[in-house]
């Protein structure tokens, strides 16, 4: 197996003294495409929030690389190269598109790449060159979605994580965002990503990590899990 | 027609003086939720402390306006290091925080009194002579005024618009979660429109001393005023602000002339009241408030 990217060994971490995660461990290895898959509420995006600094682990320790990042602020934690993609529409509503991507290399390492990487993002997403500005807010649920991904790749991130990219979106706008993903996948980059869904990412992920109650139950390739179906029907209702 | 002219002339003096400290108020309020009581205080300090550098070391004016601005730039970072930061995770912050302003700015206020009394004291920062449009004289003061507000609404509004910083400062504002995802310090961006905040108190601070007198409680009305302002143009909407400013301005100074100065005040309270049952959110707020 190759170098982990990032290890988290005995994270626990919640809110106001209620655990959510409960001593997880973890390795990602660098250029893989790993999903955490599990029912709402058992602590897919806490993982993730920890990761990006926004509550602070009770235990444990997360690493990127030799460098800890449990001890870092946020924006510490995106310079390091985490960049998160978070559920929902965490845009800038007021802001225009154009400015929303802006905002994604706002830290000057990126900065100083942004015309680079804005025809990248165009490239890869060129319908937000067209929309470039529109407001935010006056976007549709599928293109809000696009801009949070455009706007976590303008960042140059050595680990993306993207929490539930295919929420709340019709089907054919999931494909959409999926197809987005795997060009990301295809292109090298490191991608932590937590879905409700195991059959959205069993076809796709290289490991596949279900979460139950703030701790791993199962882990292995997409196929072994869909072979799995007391699994699927225990923890995920399939 | 020397009526009209009279009126517009005081009115968008008032208004530039209520547009700054109203901006500032508004700043702080679409960033951090957070009421600034002290914001009075501050007017008043950014008066009396340009007053004491000009007459104690014999600086020139703009000596005494920058020292101003960074003294009260300094106290805004205090108010945000010592009151602000600590509660800002708390439940009810904007209750908590409230309250805590208020007492800041007696402190403030006290320490004033304390240092340069309560007798009321002449600002030394006036130009002299007028100019006539038709039989009105318009003092250079008001023009000054005027013209120093126009140049710091332009300079905020291209601080927020166009810098890096005023980038962050609405991101934070629209989406703090977000934008901590993004690399934003939010804590520093905080801190800083607070220091923003008081150095515009500071200018506003003079203008007002300026045109009357340097008291220590002289922030309070100014202060009232501003409140009102953010209540009828939305909170947190900075270019709601600054119009629903000037407008008032306007509206005052009407009312002034032509009922007198005793019944303009409590008019425009019932004007706020009308507004609000008729726009809850104000003029320019929105249902989902998205600030600056």
């Amino acid at each position: 197996m190759a170098e982990p990217l990032l290890s988290i060994d005995g994270l626990s971490a919640g809110y106001r003294g209620q655990h959510v995660l409960r001593g997880l461990s973890l390795a990602i290895p660098k250029g893989s495409f790993t999903a955490i898959v599990g029912p709402n509420g058992h602590g897919k995006s806490t993982l993730l929030r920890a990761i990006s600094g926004l509550i602070k682990p009770t235990a444990g320790t997360i690493r990127l690389g030799e460098q800890r990042l449990d001890r870092l602020r946020p924006d510490q934690i995106v310079s390091a190269g985490v960049v998160q993609v978070p559920q929902g529409d965490l845009l800038f509503p007021e802001m225009t598109v154009l400015e929303n991507l802006q905002m994604g290399a706002f830290l000057p390492s990126a900065a100083a790449h942004m015309s680079h990487r804005l025809e990248e993002v165009y490239a890869l997403l060129p319908k937000l060159k067209e929309r470039q500005d529109q407001v935010a807010s006056t976007l549709s649920g599928g293109e809000r979605r696009m801009v949070g991904i455009g706007r976590g790749l303008m960042a140059d991130a050595r680990l993306l994580l993207l929490d539930e990219p295919s929420l709340g979106l019709a089907p054919i706008i999931i494909d959409q965002i999926y197809q987005v993903v795997m060009a990301l996948r295809r292109s090298g980059r490191t991608i932590l990503l937590v879905e409700e869904s195991a059959t959205r990412v069993a076809d796709k992920a290289d490991r596949i990590h279900l979460l139950d109650h703030g701790a791993f139950v199962w882990s292995g390739a997409g196929s072994e899990l869909m072979a799995r179906p007391e699994i699927l029907a225990t923890y995920l209702g399939a | 027609m020397d009526v009209v002219i009279q009126i517009i002339a005081s009115g968008l003096t008032l208004g530039a003086i209520y547009a700054v400290s109203t901006v500032g108020l508004s700043l702080v309020y679409g960033s951090l939720n957070m009421l600034n009581m002290a914001h009075g205080a501050l007017l008043a300090l950014g008066g009396y402390i340009c007053f004491y550098t000009m007459t104690a070391f014999g600086l020139p004016a703009l000596a005494g306006v920058l020292a101003a601005i960074a003294v009260c730039g300094l106290v805004g970072l205090l108010i945000y290091f010592s009151t602000a930061a600590p509660m800002l995770e708390a439940p009810q912050f904007e209750t908590r925080v409230f309250i805590a302003t208020i007492g800041f700015g007696a402190v403030i206020e006290n320490i004033v009194l304390r240092l340069f009394g309560p007798q009321p004291t002449r600002q030394p920062l006036k130009i002299a002579g007028d100019i006539v449009v038709g039989n009105v004289h318009i003092p250079n003061q008001n023009l000054l005024i005027l013209a120093v507000a126009l140049g710091l609404m332009v300079a905020v509004a291209l601080l927020l618009k166009r810098s890096r910083l005023g980038r962050a400062i609405r991101a934070t504002a629209q989406n703090r979660e977000a934008a901590q995802l993004m690399g934003v310090r939010v804590g520093q961006i905080y801190a800083l429109v607070l220091a923003i905040s008081g150095g515009l108190a500071a200018i506003s601070g003079i203008m007002v001393s300026s045109l009357s007198s340097l008291l220590p409680n002289m922030g309070g009305d100014p202060m009232l005023k501003a409140f009102i302002i953010c209540i009828l143009a939305g909170l947190g909407n900075v270019t709601g602000a600054v119009i629903s400013a000037i407008g008032l301005g306007l509206l005052e100074a009407t009312l002034q002339y032509n009922l007198g100065v005793q019944y303009s005040f409590a008019l425009l309270l019932l004007l706020v009241i009308v507004v609000l049952i008729w726009r809850p959110h104000g003029l320019f707020g929105r249902q989902h408030v998205v600030r600056l």
